[in-house]
């Protein structure tokens, strides 16, 4: 804090070659441990015999990454994983959210649905899949399917939970001053369940993410998981390596500079801070 | 106000109550089973697509009583049993460690937010070729869905533990090993148990997931072998499986061990009362 003071008391240019200077040394630190761990694979890769089968060359999985770049087929891959993820994240929203708060309103429902919400978060989404499979055959909308399901669930869950959590005299407060029930739905209910519908949101894409790259594997219609999945087929590590960090990476970018950043400004404007 | 509400009731009335109230969460089971026995009345789906209710009751019988049913459910809880201790030793060890070194845990922090967006069945590709089918596979699965979540609900834990309670022993002459014995230890464990349940959660998404295509044996073999006959009794009778014994976990196992020590040294929450 007084650094920073001091820093734009030095003026404006100076201020900002010490903030960028900050932002290089913040990334070199994420990036260090990286480049540790390649260096210490390629020891490993170096001292150790290994067939082309079992381990590759932090190189050869470049090399991987590149021609699957420059093919467009990793773009291709790519963008099916990520459509699926996103329509079924937006459709869960969707129709979970209303649903948690319809639920949620009422005490009763509230209570009769909470043991059969568990029970189906108990089986996941994966589980249901020979079925969908059987239902819906090797198609997109098994995938979608499975997708929804597991996001659904924790997100109708956790939207109930925040609804629940409402005191109830911010709900009397606005009824006896004549609010309609849209209104109260507006102005209470969202708010006030908004954080826990992001942490409802968070824990589903985490467990959506996974089901997706599995149903993939099965379905192998495209996306991500058909990629290193299909790859195990004709042994190619090298693509597996690299189906892999594009699925973290993905991941991390979708998780920290998406959703993380929501979670933050919603618990910071209107929840309590949890624990 | 609910008080004066419930004391102007006679008792029986509210007996009466009492019993509706512990009923209420059967109704949304008892409605979606009505539902299924409705449609397949009126429909007649072919028994492939959806099977009787009672069909499925046979199956699961005949299963059991052929001693498959306990195979593959002994199958999956052994390999779960081994991958959640495995995850949750190596894990909070390893939280440990991280967790008193400021500098390592920072070091590693991108590592470990890296691994964990790929941690589970996004490592099956590369993991069949090394480990092959069957239980080793799940088993490093399970490790490496467990261990990721436990490691940093255990770092987060040991880094929250406020530093007055270590001075204080410290000043009254304790040392290193007294210091995380009386007061690190307690003081993460609510957020290591935390860790654990919901790596549960997730350890047993992945175990099934694996079991699809990775096992000869468990209930995720079980219900995915089933498709190739389209036997859409043993899928839905497996998914049931899975939803029971998950349920029966978290209710049994983690949620009272993590109830008494959160009461017992955590932040004391109990949502009971506010019913």
């Amino acid at each position: 804090m007084s650094a920073s003071a001091a820093r734009s008391a030095q003026g404006l240019g100076d201020h900002r070659k010490g903030l960028a200077a900050g932002r290089l040394l913040r990334d070199l630190k994420i990036l260090l441990p990286f480049a540790v761990l390649v260096a210490v694979w390629w020891a490993i890769y170096l001292s150790v015999d290994f067939s082309p089968q079992v381990l590759v060359s932090p190189l050869a999985v470049w090399h991987a990454f590149a021609h699957l770049v420059s093919h467009g087929v990793m773009a291709e891959y790519a963008n099916t994983s990520l459509r699926m993820i996103g329509l079924a994240a937006l459709l869960s929203l969707l129709v979970g959210v209303p649903m948690g708060f319809a639920v949620g309103i009422n005490r009763y429902a509230a209570h009769a649905l909470e043991g059969f919400l568990r029970f189906l978060q108990g089986i996941s989404g994966i589980a249901w899949l020979p079925l969908a499979i059987i239902w819906f055959g090797f198609t997109h909308t098994t995938t979608l399917v499975i997708v929804i399901y597991t996001l659904i669930v924790p997100i109708v869950f956790n939207t109930m939970i925040g609804v629940r959590a409402i005191p109830e005299a911010y709900t009397l407060a606005l009824r006896s001053l004549g609010a309609s029930r849209l209104r109260l739905v507006k102005d209470v209910y969202l708010p006030g369940a908004l954080p826990s519908i992001v942490v409802g949101l968070r824990l589903g894409m985490g467990y959506g993410w996974r089901a997706l790259i599995a149903a993939e594997m099965l379905v192998r219609k495209g996306g991500l998981g058909d990629l290193i999945f299909g790859a195990r087929t004709f042994g190619q590590i090298d693509r597996i390596i690299t189906g892999m960090i594009v699925i973290g990476c993905l991941y991390v970018v979708v998780d920290r500079l998406i959703i993380q950043p929501i979670e933050n400004l919603t618990i910071a404007r209107w929840g309590v801070l949890r624990q | 106000m609910s008080m004066a509400k419930t004391s102007n009731r006679s008792s029986a009335r509210r007996a009466l109550d009492q019993v509706a109230w512990r009923l209420l969460p059967l109704v949304p089971f008892a409605l979606v089973l009505a539902a299924w026995i409705a449609y397949w009345t009126i429909m007649r789906p072919p028994p492939a697509t959806l099977p009787a209710v009672p069909d499925v009751v046979a199956v699961l019988w005949e299963l059991a009583a052929k001693g498959e049913l306990a195979t593959h459910v002994a199958a999956s809880l052994w390999r779960l049993l081994l991958g959640v201790l495995l995850g949750a030793t190596s894990g909070v060890i390893l939280g440990f460690i991280v967790g008193l070194n400021r500098s390592v845990s920072e070091f590693i922090s991108p590592l470990v937010v890296f691994f964990n967006a790929i941690s589970g069945i996004v490592w099956l590709p590369l993991v069949i070729g090394w480990l092959g089918i069957g239980t080793a596979l799940a088993v490093f699965l399970i490790w490496n869905t467990v261990f990721f979540i436990v490691f940093q609900n255990t770092v987060l834990g040991v880094q929250l533990v406020p530093q007055i309670y270590e001075q204080g022993v410290q000043a009254l002459g304790g040392g290193r090993w007294e210091t995380i014995r009386s007061v690190i230890l307690p003081g993460a464990l609510p957020y290591i148990l935390t860790g654990l349940r919901s790596g549960l959660g997730f350890g047993w998404r992945a175990l099934i997931a694996a079991e699809l295509v990775g096992a000869t044996t468990g209930l995720g073999q079980m219900i995915f072998g089933a498709t190739e006959y389209h036997r859409s009794d043993i899928i839905i009778g497996g998914c049931l499986i899975i939803g029971v014994i998950a349920i029966a976990m978290d209710r049994w196992l983690l949620l009272p061990i993590e109830q008494r020590t959160i009461e017992r040294w955590g932040l004391v929450f109990d949502a009971r009362k506010e019913e």
